[in-house]
């Protein structure tokens, strides 16, 4: 019995190294710098807006200069240019809107911080409201000036005329 | 009020605030805008042959002249609104330092030429067969000018016909010898 939990415990520690190993590789995976040139050129035009399209890539674009665009990244990576020198090369030309992804800086970075600081914000707002509804509210008795003797005595006979009218 | 209250009141007016902002920037600018990237940059070099063979011109050797880079194509209906403005462009300072070039730009040599020789085009007519040149100059549609000062930086980019004015002020700017 023993050994059979041994080797699920083997099984599932190799299935998590497995896993772990899949998400890193997936996370590193660069397509722009594995494959056929005409591969490499299709991912960094698939980067790129045809600029004469609306809202298409480069690399999906059947416009005669979105052909061309590919044809020229291609000629370039040839060249033993980098994609992100090609791109740069693009962006000198035509400015950043001819990226598909904005750069992340300026402004820019708003849309890609804005969900995040939202989320933070929203989880602290909940946070502070379960725990106000969680508190239980302490009730303090009022506290007032100190009774004179006179005062005293006047309570006194009233909860002694109280006492009498309950009997 | 207390303290609480009044951090809520300014949470939400800084957040307005910034809404507001946010889309008063975005209606003072227009979408379809494009930046002039290209403008205070190096001319990108480029060496291309006449639409006819008969030339090679080469950007750089042009170099101390204010070039004046037209793209354009014979199927290009607003093209022709400034062809007349190109030519009196060519003839008047082709001696005094100003250059005028015609780039084609998603067009073929032949129809290029058979449009040229119909309108009586005479300043130089470079083909660009894969847009390469166009692609390095960030051309978007047609036409589009590029005014090269003689230190070789792009000084002005026109997006639509020129005009007249629009030359004259350029070249004087450019090259004021020009113009006297």
């Amino acid at each position: 019995m023993t050994a059979l939990l041994r080797v699920v415990e083997l099984a599932m520690a190799a299935a998590l190294l497995a896993a772990a190993a899949a998400l890193a590789y997936a996370a590193t995976f660069d397509p722009e710098a594995s494959g056929s040139v005409e591969q490499r050129a299709h991912q960094v035009a698939a980067t790129l807006k045809c600029p004469v399209c609306h809202d298409l890539s480069a690399a999906d674009s059947p416009a005669p200069v979105a052909q061309q665009m590919r044809a020229k990244i291609a000629s370039e990576l040839r060249a033993g240019r980098t994609p992100d020198q090609v791109r740069a090369d693009f962006v000198t030309a035509y400015g950043d809107w001819i990226l598909l992804s904005p750069p992340q800086r300026g402004l820019n970075l708003l849309p890609w911080l804005a969900p995040g600081l939202l989320g933070l914000a929203g989880l602290a707002l909940v946070a502070v409201s379960i725990r106000r509804w969680s508190q239980v509210p302490v009730v303090t008795a009022a506290v007032g000036p100190p009774l004179d003797e006179a005062d005293r005595r006047l309570i006194e006979k009233a909860m002694a005329a109280v006492g009498n009218e309950i009997e | 009020m207390g303290w609480r209250r009044w951090t809520a009141i300014a949470g939400v007016a800084a957040g307005v605030g910034l809404t507001v902002a946010l889309l008063g920037a975005g209606l003072g600018h227009d979408p379809n805008a494009l930046p002039d990237t290209m403008v205070g940059k190096p001319a990108p070099e480029f060496g291309l042959g006449t639409i006819d063979g008969g030339q090679h011109v080469q950007l750089a050797s042009l170099r101390s002249q204010v070039v004046i880079l037209n793209f354009w194509a014979s199927w290009c209906v607003a093209c022709r609104t400034e062809e007349g403005v190109l030519q009196d462009t060519y003839q008047r300072y082709r001696d005094r330092g100003v250059t005028v070039l015609g780039i084609t730009f998603q067009d073929s040599a032949t129809n290029a030429q058979a449009y040229a020789a119909d309108r009586g085009i005479t300043w130089p007519l470079l083909d660009d067969p894969q847009s390469g040149t166009a692609l390095a100059y960030g051309v978007t549609g047609l036409p589009e000018t590029y005014f090269i000062a003689p230190d070789g930086k792009v000084a002005y980019k026109q997006i639509g016909p020129v005009t007249q004015e629009l030359v004259a002020r350029e070249v004087k700017r450019l090259q004021p010898e020009a113009v006297r």
